[in-house]
């Protein structure tokens, strides 16, 4: 690198705007995929509580009962994994970060509860074990692979399922609650369920 | 006789981007013996993949390390893909393999910059991360972090990159080259800066072979070895890979062979760019884990080990990372003996090395 190839670096420097950008007078432009925090539209969230099994780090917490959706900012790493599994699409990743602070950041959002839908979602409307129920609605099904293990019912955020081994082995879907998650699939040991 | 003192070297030093101690034994300004010691980072990575389901561990390593994120997490996904015995999509492997070579871009110009920061050489540092800046946006874009990715998962890729986003990799890659060229010329032919690098820190091939040197340490002391020439590995086969070797064994050597590699690698992913396949990024992977596996990757720092046994259930048993640092360091104590004091920084710089993924 001689004299010339300096010059020409410096004269570069002079006349070329700064590198970096006058941050924050100039402020920062987001790529479409960029990942700065999760955000939540409430009003659609049915509070299934997948997104808090998902976190890797148990950032966020779905209270059923007082219907409060809480994440703990600091805590989450922002994998969006919580956005992918959400079968309500009401997580989105906001592109803008979390700003920082001296404290801990936990924010806390109400789910509206949905009243009218509960009292919808009590009628007792059971379906016989293995029932294909009405194909192609995108209801959830289970075919005779099942060996009745159980775990897609405990994996069910709102207790739609039912499995019992005894007396007999039966496997009953409630269609009414069922909110299709998908998560029982995503269990299931035999892939026994399809939605 | 000069009389022998004991210099301790780090964990903090303005030289080291991560905490590694060295007790230098000096006689004069001459190193004697350099005695290393780790463990001021070490988080217990590997043991929380034995607590927590395993599709949530691939986060957990990405963070092993912030510059070979991506290979840390191809490493763990393939991993645990092997020990389930997973075949995953091509386009999902071409992907992975255009990904792992953008950020081996990124890290030599990284290393690049770290070693002209080492020889005083301040402005060329900031040259060097500029540039490195380019590729950084280039992973935003794509991928949604400029560091860590996550889009790598078990069964292949979370999101698809879109044909016209991979030509533009290769747009904005052709459009720095010339820079990159401008900068590596300096620390190819600059007087001033090969005063530094050339004769320094000698390691020869059977010490390299003694050591179980890797990476480019190693091609630097003319072994021919590579883990991107094996099969299996990415789609390295199906692009012609031939590696990168100097026979010197200097600082200078490993300077090289690493501003070769930083080439190659935007032409390697030029040619996946035009080779990608179309077609699906990923399978759904069955519910648990069964068998165990190993996997070997090119890190841009070498050769790193990954290992993953499960036993039928949603956790893994066992999780084993062994990295490239971690096999460089006893190549790092031989070149330090017999080297000035002033040398030693750049000395610890050309090993490039990562002690957060040496300590997980």
């Amino acid at each position: 690198m001689g004299f010339f190839a300096f010059g020409k670096t410096i004269l570069g420097s002079i006349f070329k705007k700064p590198a970096t950008l006058m941050y924050p007078v100039v402020p920062r432009e987001w790529e479409e995929r960029t990942r700065g925090s999760v955000g939540i539209a409430g009003e659609d969230c049915i509070a299934c509580g997948l997104c808090a099994k998902v976190c890797p780090c148990d950032a966020i917490e779905v209270d059923k009962e007082t219907g409060a959706w809480t994440i703990q900012r600091m805590q989450c790493i922002q994998c969006s994994a919580c956005v992918d599994k959400c079968p309500k699409k009401c997580l989105t990743m906001e592109n803008l970060y979390t700003i920082p602070d001296v404290v801990k950041v936990v924010d806390t959002y109400e789910i509206p509860k949905k009243e009218a839908k509960k009292a919808a979602a009590k009628k007792p409307s059971a379906e016989g074990a293995a029932a294909p129920a009405a194909e192609g609605d995108g209801n959830l099904t289970c075919d005779d692979t099942c060996v009745f293990c159980g775990l897609c019912a405990k994996a069910c955020p709102v207790d739609a399922l039912e499995v019992t081994r005894k007396p007999e082995k039966s496997w009953k879907v409630d269609n009414e609650t069922c909110i299709k998650c998908g998560a029982c699939v995503d269990k299931c040991p035999k892939n026994s369920l399809s939605l | 006789m000069a009389k022998r003192t004991i210099i301790p070297f780090g964990p903090q030093h303005p030289v080291l981007p991560e905490p590694i101690h060295l007790d230098l034994v000096v006689e004069d300004e001459t190193v004697v013996e350099a005695i290393p010691s780790i463990g001021y980072i070490h988080r217990g990575l590997e043991k929380l993949c034995e607590i927590k389901d395993y599709d949530k561990m691939v986060y957990v390593m990405e963070r092993v390390c912030g510059i070979c994120s991506f290979g840390h997490g191809w490493g763990a996904s393939a991993a645990i893909e092997g020990a389930m015995g997973l075949e995953i999509p091509e386009r999902a492997q071409y992907l992975r393999t255009i990904l792992h070579e953008l950020s081996r871009v990124h890290s030599h110009l990284l290393w690049l910059g770290l070693l002209a920061d080492a020889f005083g050489f301040e402005s060329l540092f900031n040259h060097c991360w500029r540039v490195r800046e380019t590729v950084l946006d280039l992973f935003e874009k794509n991928t949604g972090g400029r560091v860590i990715f996550s889009i790598c998962k078990v069964g292949g890729m979370r999101k698809d990159i879109s044909n016209e986003n991979l030509q533009e990799i290769v747009t904005v890659l052709n459009g720095i080259k010339g820079e990159i060229k401008e900068l590596t010329d300096v620390f190819i032919s600059d007087a001033s800066v090969k005063n530094r690098t050339v004769g320094v820190g000698l390691l020869t091939k059977e010490d390299a072979i003694a050591t179980s040197a890797c990476g480019p340490v190693a091609r630097g002391s003319g072994l021919y070895q590579d883990l991107r020439m094996t099969d299996g590995f990415g789609v390295y086969g199906e692009l012609g890979f031939e590696p990168c070797v100097e026979e010197a064994g200097d600082s200078y050597a490993r300077t090289i062979v690493r501003i070769r590699e930083l080439f190659q690698s935007i032409e390697l992913i030029e040619k996946a760019v035009a080779k990608i396949p179309d077609g699906p990024v990923a399978v759904k992977a069955p519910g648990n884990v069964e068998g165990e596996a190993v996997v070997r990757l090119e890190q841009p720092r070498g050769e790193a080990y990954y290992y993953a046994k499960g036993a039928g259930t949603k956790f893994l048993q066992r999780m084993r990372l062994r990295t490239p640092t971690n096999q460089n360091i006893p190549a790092l104590v031989k070149m330090l003996a017999g080297c000035d004091l002033a040398d030693v920084p750049i000395l610890v710089l050309t090993i490039d090395p990562c002690i957060s993924c040496t300590e997980r």
